[in-house]
């Protein structure tokens, strides 16, 4: 059981819990995630370590509300518990010296990707952050990202599937405006992180995708969580989820993350149905 | 009788010393041996076959007093027990069997706690007929073996809802040296049992947020119901064990963490959890999972009351599953609990070399089971959707023996034929866990990267660390994962007393 310090909403859908886990908060590396449960009927869902307190032993959580999971994550009140939370899982991404780095954050994106931000900033590195959105209202965390970066851009779709034209024009001017760069990290929805990896593609730039597939257990035991990179199978969650986003098989990994959509749908109305008789 | 003679010096006279006391020697009186023999072996109950496919309840629903006491008396209780020796924790078998005769039933249950701690279980799990109902002299008289199984879950849950227990209780003494037990299977259930008992201070870590192992998320209810599992191990909390749940070692904290934190000694208990694939075309459709997905999803995620609970699990109406061991018998059968129409095993050998527990294959086949065997996919077949539709078999005939003493399967030329299925599942076999093991600096690790060790102390490379079950073994058995829990519990009591 893990007691919640704070529940707050960042932007329309976009939620932020500060979560009791001393042992997680004093392992936690960048790129990691833990899986929650967030009630004793629940599933046990992968959320990246958006930032972390050793002193206090807390950890950040930030998600989307989208299914029932989240949607009684963002339930919960200061105060209360949550069932179980385990982690930090997958391998942390590189923190090295690498000059230059894009870091293209959209949804929970944008504070997943903040630790990294702020180490690779410490390790000496010049961070340009790109953080895409439908607009500006949905834009969270901007001055503490601001403070680990060195430039904050904003790329705005009105929706996930429209007008790649301005990232990949913004991207695509990047690079000239700084040849130097090397490598872009992608954390964010799989839309975004694939139409990012087919940009670089063009241009050649090194792109590490965080990858969210369907999980149970997240400690590698049963496979869901099954990618295809470069021809070869892995399981994200001990493999990854960071992986080279020109390798991905992209057909594969959305057609799987479906897998479970119309029970997603019947859980979501039970759980609706199931808050309408409490009230 | 040597291989538990090696395990645990002076068996033998202590089997029969407990042989010749004088309640023992007038029961054998009672009845005489003739009259033993004519008793036939008394069936297990069980839920009838068209119910229980629609129910996730036990199928087997357990003997009455009055059965148990009647198969008790089947026992001879002769001089050489073939019994124990075939038992991997050497349980003294007889005389349990002969307190249920006697009607004393609470030291027929002591009598088996002194060896094994999770009776309830192992009544239900163990493949008795390879092991001790094997070598019962029943057998050579040309009579069913007794029912040791089937009385051994008797007694364990006859006196679940028994208070007070006549073991002591742990004394922890922290004095002693704190344990640091990974994984919360059979072995580490096991290990932390017996040295809690010696006055150690354990601490079990359990990746998952419910203890128990494959017994908590890979076999299903109807076969060990969770309330039984649950109160395994609240007894084994009852001695002073510490578990602690979703905590990763090698991740929530490394081992150097723990033994900053005071641990002296660890047991790696960590299973073998990574599920093999065929690596075969078509093997990440939708639709084709591995058997520890699809049976997590089902018994510890609780899909089978879905939407109740939030896990969901695959809808299928034609299943196929490979395999021919616990696990797939445990997946296909859920697999008809979920609703398929049609469930069917593919096997690569025959049905004589199937794994599985005959009972387990006997149900199977009762609940309407197809088996094919000599069969093998070579090919799963997709939609436009990259859903499952159907998939690839290859026919196999027998050759020569392989390595593992059974006759290998060799491809037919040109037998290749095509099913149409929509949801497939791989229980081909598990390796261990590399999570943590392939994480620590200096630790041995075999070929399948099983932990490498004694066999007799389950010592590992690492002075202080130690390992046994499935993580040593790789997919082997509940009890001899615990056989492995004793005597590394045994081993790790000697070590912390020399140091
Ligand atoms: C579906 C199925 C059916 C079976 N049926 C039978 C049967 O009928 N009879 C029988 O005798 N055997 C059966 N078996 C085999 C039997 O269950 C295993 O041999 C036995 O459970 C092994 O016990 P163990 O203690 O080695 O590990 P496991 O039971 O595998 O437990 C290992 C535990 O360690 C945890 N763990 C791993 N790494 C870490 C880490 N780094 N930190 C913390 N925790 C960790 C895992 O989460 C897991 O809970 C079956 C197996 C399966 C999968
Ligand atoms: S989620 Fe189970 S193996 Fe990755």
């Amino acid at each position: 059981m893990n007691r919640i310090i704070l529940n707050e909403r960042l932007v329309p859908n976009i939620f932020h819990l500060v979560v009791e886990a001393p042992e997680i908060a004093s392992s936690a590396r960048p790129g990691q995630f833990v899986m929650v449960i967030p009630d004793e009927k629940g599933e046990r869902i992968p959320l990246n370590v958006a930032d972390w307190d050793k002193s206090k032993g807390t950890i950040d959580l930030v998600f989307m509300n989208l299914g029932v999971s989240t949607r009684k994550l963002a339930g919960f009140k200061t105060g209360d518990f949550l069932e179980g939370v385990a982690g930090p899982l997958g391998r942390p991404a590189e923190v090295v010296d690498f000059g230059q780095v894009l870091l293209v954050g959209g949804c929970y994106g944008l504070a997943g990707l903040y630790p990294l931000a702020r180490e690779l900033k410490e390790r000496g590195n010049q961070i340009l952050f790109l953080a895409e959105a439908r607009s500006r209202a949905y834009i969270y965390w901007e001055n503490r990202i601001r403070k680990v970066t060195d430039e904050f851009l904003t790329a705005f779709r009105a929706d996930c599937f429209s007008s790649d034209k301005d990232l990949e024009e913004i991207i695509l001017g990047l690079k000239s405006w700084k040849p130097q760069l090397s490598r872009v990290v992608v954390m964010g929805c799989s839309y975004l992180l694939f139409t990012v990896s087919e940009i670089t593609r063009k241009i050649g730039l090194k792109t590490r995708v965080n990858l969210n597939p369907l999980m149970v257990d997240g400690t590698g035991m049963c496979g869901a969580c099954r990618v295809t990179v470069h021809g070869k199978t892995y399981f994200a969650c001990v493999d990854g989820p960071e992986f080279d986003g020109h390798g991905v098989d992209w057909q594969e990994y959305f057609s799987r993350r479906k897998a479970f959509l119309s029970q997603e749908e019947l859980a979501l109305v039970h759980l609706v149905k199931k808050l309408d008789s409490q009230e | 009788m040597k291989k538990t003679e090696l395990f645990e010096p002076g068996l033998t006279e202590r089997l029969s010393r407990e042989r010749e006391k004088d309640w023992r020697k007038n029961l054998r009186r009672e009845i005489s041996a003739q009259k033993r023999l004519t008793i036939p072996r008394h069936k297990m109950p069980e839920q009838p076959p068209a119910q229980r496919i629609r129910n996730f309840l036990e199928v087997n629903l357990g003997y009455s007093l009055e059965m148990a006491k009647e198969e008790a008396q089947r026992c001879l209780d002769c001089g050489n027990p073939g019994c124990v020796a075939g038992c991997p924790v050497a349980i003294d078998i007889p005389t349990f069997i002969k307190y249920i005769e006697a009607g004393e039933l609470d030291k027929a249950l002591d009598k088996i706690r002194e060896t094994n701690g999770l009776p309830a279980i192992c009544g239900r799990v163990c493949p008795q007929e390879v092991q001790c109902e094997k070598n019962c002299n029943l057998v050579k008289a040309g009579k069913e073996p007794v029912a040791i199984g089937h009385l051994e879950r008797f007694v364990a849950d006859y006196l679940s809802l028994r208070s007070e227990l006549n073991i002591e209780p742990g004394c922890v003494n922290s004095s002693r040296g704190k344990i640091a037990v990974v994984g919360s299977g059979p072995s580490g259930l096991t290990v932390a049992a017996d040295l809690a008992r010696l006055g150690y201070q354990v601490t079990v870590f359990e990746a998952l947020h419910v203890p128990g192992g494959v017994l908590a998320y890979g076999i299903p209810e109807f076969r060990l119901p969770r309330e039984i599992l649950h109160s395994e191990i609240n007894f084994i909390r009852s001695l002073g064990v510490e578990i602690k749940t979703n905590f990763i070692v090698g991740k929530t904290a490394s081992p150097s963490d723990l033994r900053e934190a005071g641990y002296s000694a660890f047991f790696l208990g960590t299973g073998a959890g990574l599920p093999g694939f065929m690596n075969i075309p078509g093997e990440n459709l939708l639709g084709v999972y591995s058997a520890n997905e699809y049976l997590t999803r089902v018994n510890l995620m609780k899909a089978f009351r879905f939407p109740d609970f939030d896990t969901p699990a695959p809808a299928a109406r034609k299943v196929a599953v490979i395999g021919g061991g616990n696990v797939a018998m445990d997946a296909v059968r859920t697999a008809l609990r979920l609703g398929a129409a049609e469930a069917v095993i593919y096997y690569r050998r025959s049905r004589a070399e199937m794994p599985a527990r005959v009972e387990e294959i006997r149900h199977a086949e009762e609940e309407g089971v197809v088996f094919n065997f000599l069969t093998v996919p070579v090919r799963f077949l997709g939609d436009e959707k990259g859903r499952l539709r159907g998939m690839v078999l290859q026919r196999l005939t027998l050759g020569e023996p392989d390595a593992s003493g059974r006759p290998r399967p060799v491809p037919v030329p040109g037998s290749e034929f095509e099913v149409e299925v929509d949801l497939a599942v791989v229980a081909i076999g598990q390796s261990p866990n590399p999570l943590l093991v392939k994480q620590v600096d200096g630790l041995k690790l075999g070929r399948w990267g099983n932990v490498e060790v004694d066999s007799e102390t389950m010592a590992s490379s690492l002075p202080g660390v130690y390992a046994g079950g499935d993580a040593v073994r790789g997919g082997a058995t509940v009890i001899l994962a615990m056989g492995d829990g004793r005597r590394a519990a045994k081993a790790i009591d000697k070590f912390l007393r020399k140091c």
